[in-house]
């Protein structure tokens, strides 16, 4: 409970005095020599329980009376909902989610869930704590602490601005606790603002059980979790899935693969206007939307014919969701598809280059350039979309080895396929272990197929990972998402983790290790995936997602809106925001993540699993509650103290004489004589 | 009247004396009196015929009887007798509740000394039984004298210690030989389920119990406003009590005890007087002698 007037607290042992009257009185009381004992004594035995019941209530309520008064005075705070201010810690750390879910807004008041909710926090914060804690904000769109003076700033700053960027819930909470843990902050109340969303909560990672056991050795740290968990009952939301620039001899046109969906089907078909803007010219045209998704392949949008590169967007009406109604995307001719093997035997690599070359898209030419590994400092690093590298690690120290982090961390894909004699260096945090030949080929029994590189085709259908037969395999040891799995080996194929373009096969694609080469599909599908992929980042043109470090800095070439008539007004945090961007010569469109498109949010069951064994209160909010985190609560007192002597009063009332009771004149009557 | 007998009112026994004081059971006493006795004896009042039997004192066969029946028959007369009065005054310390001079115990000492007054001027024996500690116990006897030895022992009654009222009065049930009219002054603070069986040893013993009930207005009313610490006036330990938590229950208390009291008496036939001291002691007595008074006719 915290008080915005503290001194009359002091008076509070005042609230003892009906006791110490009664002591008083007790010991002072008018004495009469009395006869009729026994009378008293029956009376007593009569009414003992209730009547020591009914004195210790009235010294009690009149007690409470004194104590309410004086609190009502002091003019006490308390939560709207569950009483959540409990005196002023000594830091008081806001972890805000500014990931694009939080826009989700109340289309009445225009008041989207991160401003409802840092509205409420910065009252709550500045009414219970004021100044006396230290306030630092910890937001999921940078990952920096900010100390901030006054809880009200949190209503102004650009780092509490929305973004369309996802948030890594666990990793805020793992930056919490660095910050915690380094600044040795006392005291602590945490406070997490936001709508639970399941992507950016992510319940089933690992890291939820450490964070719980280091926060339980943390004393003095307790969580307030401010929640809108609510969804909005209706939502279109775009995206686009791939978009292409096919030029004839006369016209020239997008075509674009979209997807709009709408939370529930609608009754009758919709027609959905969609906003095309390309280069800022605006056109309108509408789709019919029966179901509750609508996908659009090679969806036409005409451009002029001269027009090669460009940007756009497409938007849908504005709802209670905005963020997912509009989509960037920038579009030119595609650079061709090159990649590069380097290799220690190329027998091996006929296969490969077969694939490599034998591009998806027949207007896009791909070539492959294969090196011996004497000659791998030849690669063009700026042009090569995918690297196959067969051939013993480079040792640290040495410049191929930066090259290739360099390679994998710009995007590119990299495939390392094992050495003939695999050494201890390693990459990534991944080495070679040592080749083995069983007796009867093995096949992968387990792959994902839910994404990556051996994701189903777009039809649905499984690629046969289970068909291959592999002769000779070697070991992949180390930290990695395996994407198959052969039994009683480990993974044939991983992606090692934090670095997504970097993928380890543990075979290699010649008749005498595995069937890879002779089977085709799935080495096809592997490198051509890998290549798109990595193809994505050459050139000039991006198509990213929204989130810190999207827009690398160049002091040359200040990141500003392509359109900046309608862009983001704020020129910083540029890369949190959705939009097309560009610096120099490059453009970049960013969106928000596929994961901000599902509005699910956790369940109340599953945050109290997430935060078990932890001091947490969850605080659920609607964008459509008008009510405070905190309010003044002397009324309450008031009506507990008037409460609490009208209970006095009324058990101190004289009871109500009955018939039993003997009237004093009526007892003295004739004598009782024998009949 | 001054001095150790100032109880006495001479108006009051002036205007008492007009009323007799008359037992409700026959007497045995030991000469002759305005008391019925249960022996037949050469009062004036016919009592009844009953048949001749060998030995009977021929002078007193009814001869106009024979002559109308051919039967012989005795002519009996009613015996009258004195009586013998025992006043057993409670001297328990509960007896000394109410203003100095007028405390139970003064009214009890002017209600007995009437009416030992009273009683011997018509001839009657009177005598005393303090029911205290140390009790004072005065037979009945008959004069003036004795008369004085009673006054003089009342008035010096003090109310002291813890009531023996139970005890007291199966000991008089015992020490009483002869038929009495044993009248109780008290404020019977005592269980009346245990009192019953105190008079009904002293009925068993053939003796007329009359009991003149002393209570103060004050102690059925209970009508103290604040908490007081009330000391036992016999000794006990004392209580702090709220009266507004504890009135009603005590007045239920008193309710039941009077009703219980009620009872004792129409089980054991005692004539009792629930007396409030504040009523003028006179009354009282007058109220008691009147009731007492046989009907026209009857004896």
């Amino acid at each position: 409970m915290t008080f915005l007037e503290a001194a009359p607290l002091v008076a509070l042992p005042v609230a003892a005095l009906p006791v110490i009257i009664h002591l008083v009185h007790l010991y002072r009381r008018k004495q009469v020599p009395w006869a009729a004992m026994m009378f008293l004594r029956a009376a007593q035995k009569m009414s003992q329980g209730f009547s020591r019941l009914k004195q210790i209530l009235i010294l009690g309520l009149r007690v409470l009376a004194v104590a309410a008064i004086l609190l009502a005075i002091a003019r006490p705070l308390a939560g709207g909902w569950l009483g959540l201010t409990g005196g002023a810690p000594d830091t008081v750390l806001v972890l805000l989610d500014r990931s694009a879910s939080m826009e989700q807004q109340n289309p009445a008041i225009q008041l989207s869930k991160r401003q409802a909710g840092l509205k409420n926090l910065s009252k709550a914060i500045s009414d219970a704590v004021g100044t006396r804690s230290k306030l630092v904000l910890l937001e999921s769109g940078t990952g920096n602490a900010l100390e901030i003076p006054d809880a009200k700033a949190l209503l102004d700053l650009p780092q509490t601005a929305g973004t369309e960027s996802g948030a890594d819930i666990p990793g805020l909470l793992q930056k919490a606790l660095d910050y915690l843990t380094a600044n040795k902050t006392g005291q602590t109340d945490l406070w997490i603002l936001s709508d639970l969303q399941k992507g950016d909560w992510d319940r089933s990672s690992g890291r939820w059980e450490n964070l719980r056991s280091a926060f339980k050795n943390l004393p003095g740290v307790r969580f307030h979790l401010l929640t809108y968990p609510q969804s909005p009952e209706e939502d279109l939301g775009i995206r686009i899935r791939d978009i292409q620039r096919r030029a004839t001899e006369t016209a020239a046109e997008l075509l674009v693969d979209l997807r709009i969906t709408r939370k529930t089907a609608p009754p009758h078909p919709e027609e959905i206007p969609l906003r095309i803007v390309i280069n800022g010219v605006a056109t309108t045209t509408k789709v019919t939307l029966k179901d509750s998704e609508l996908v659009l392949q090679a969806f036409p949008i005409p451009i002029e014919k001269n027009l090669v590169r460009g940007w756009g967007r497409i938007e849908l009406p504005e709802d209670a969701y905005p963020a997912n109604n509009v989509f960037h995307f920038v579009f030119d001719d595609p650079p061709p598809l090159q990649s590069a093997i380097v290799t220690e035997d190329e027998a091996e690599t006929d296969a490969l280059v077969s694939a490599l070359t034998a591009s998806s898209d027949p207007q896009r030419k791909a070539v492959c350039a294969v090196l011996p590994a004497k000659r791998a400092a030849e690669i063009a690093w700026e042009k090569t979309a995918l690297l196959i590298w067969h051939a013993p690690i480079p040792k640290p120290e040495d410049a191929l080895f930066r090259q290739l982090q360099q390679h994998a961390a710009s995007g590119r894909s990299v495939v390392f396929l094992p050495p003939n004699v695999p050494d201890d260096s390693e990459i990534f945090g991944v080495r070679w272990g040592p080749w083995s030949n069983p007796q009867k080929p093995l096949s992968p029994d387990g792959w994902r197929t839910d994404s990556d590189l051996l994701a189903n085709t777009r039809d649905g259908a499984a690629l046969p990972v289970g068909t291959l037969e592999l002769s000779r395999l070697a070991k992949i040891t180390g930290p990695g998402i395996p994407l198959a799995r052969i039994p009683e080996h480990g993974p044939l194929l991983l992606r090692a983790l934090g670095t997504p373009g970097a993928y380890f096969l543990g075979t290699l694609p010649g008749a005498g290790s595995s069937s890879l080469a002779r089977e085709g599909v799935v080495l096809f599908v592997i490198l051509q995936r890998a290549l798109n992929d990595g193809a994505r980042t050459l050139g000039n043109l991006r198509q990213q997602v929204a989130g810190a470090g999207a827009l690398p800095e160049d002091p040359a070439h200040p990141w500003k809106a392509a359109d900046e008539k309608n862009g983001p007004g704020e020129t910083r945090e540029l890369g949190l925001r959705a939009g097309v961007f560009q610096s120099g010569e490059r453009l970049h469109a960013l969106n928000r993540p596929e994961a901000e498109d599902d509005l699910a949010a956790l369940a109340a069951a599953s945050v109290s699993e997430l935060f078990e064994g932890l001091d947490f209160k969850v605080l659920s909010d609607t964008l459509e509650s008008t009510g405070s985190l905190t309010r003044e609560v002397w009324r309450t007192f008031l009506i507990a103290m008037a409460l609490a002597l009208l209970g006095e009063a009324i058990l101190c009332m004289p009871p109500r004489r009955t018939q039993e009771t003997p009237r004093v004149g009526g007892i003295f009557q004739e004598p009782l004589r024998e009949k | 009247m001054d001095g150790p007998r100032s109880f006495l009112d001479p108006a009051v026994l002036g205007r008492l004396m007009a009323l007799p004081l008359h037992a409700r059971h026959a007497m045995l006493g030991s000469v002759s009196g305005k008391h019925r006795s249960p022996v037949r004896g050469s009062s004036l009042e016919f009592a009844q015929y009953r048949k001749y039997v060998p030995g009977d004192d021929t002078r007193r066969l009814d001869w106009r009887t024979w002559g109308r029946s051919d039967r012989f028959y005795i002519k009996e007369f009613e015996a009258d007798t004195n009586l013998r009065l025992c006043l057993l005054i409670d001297t328990s310390g509960s007896m000394g509740f109410g203003p100095a001079r007028a405390t139970r115990l003064d009214y009890a000492r002017k209600l007995a000394g009437s009416l030992a007054w009273l009683a011997a001027k018509q001839g009657d024996a009177v005598g005393l039984w303090g029911v205290a500690q140390t009790p004072v116990a005065i037979p009945a006897r008959r004069g003036a004298t004795h008369l004085g030895l009673v006054l003089d022992q009342m008035a010096g009654l003090r109310p002291v210690g813890g009531t023996t009222l139970l005890s007291a009065l199966h000991d008089a049930a015992e020490r009483i030989r002869q038929r009495a009219l044993v009248l109780v002054l008290s404020d019977f603070f005592v269980p009346p389920a245990e009192l019953k069986f105190a008079v009904q040893h002293l009925r068993f013993r053939k003796h007329d119990v009359a009991a003149f009930h002393l209570l103060a207005a004050q102690e059925l009313a209970f009508d103290f406003e604040r908490p007081t610490r009330f000391v036992d006036m016999e000794g006990g330990e004392a209580m702090q009590v709220d009266p507004s938590l504890m009135a009603r229950n005590y007045r239920e208390a008193v309710a039941v005890y009077l009703r219980d009291m009620d009872e004792v008496a129409r089980s054991t036939g005692m004539d009792y007087y629930r007396i409030n001291t504040e009523e003028p002691y006179d009354a009282a007595l007058a109220r008691f002698l009147l009731g007492r008074t046989p009907k026209t006719g009857s004896r």
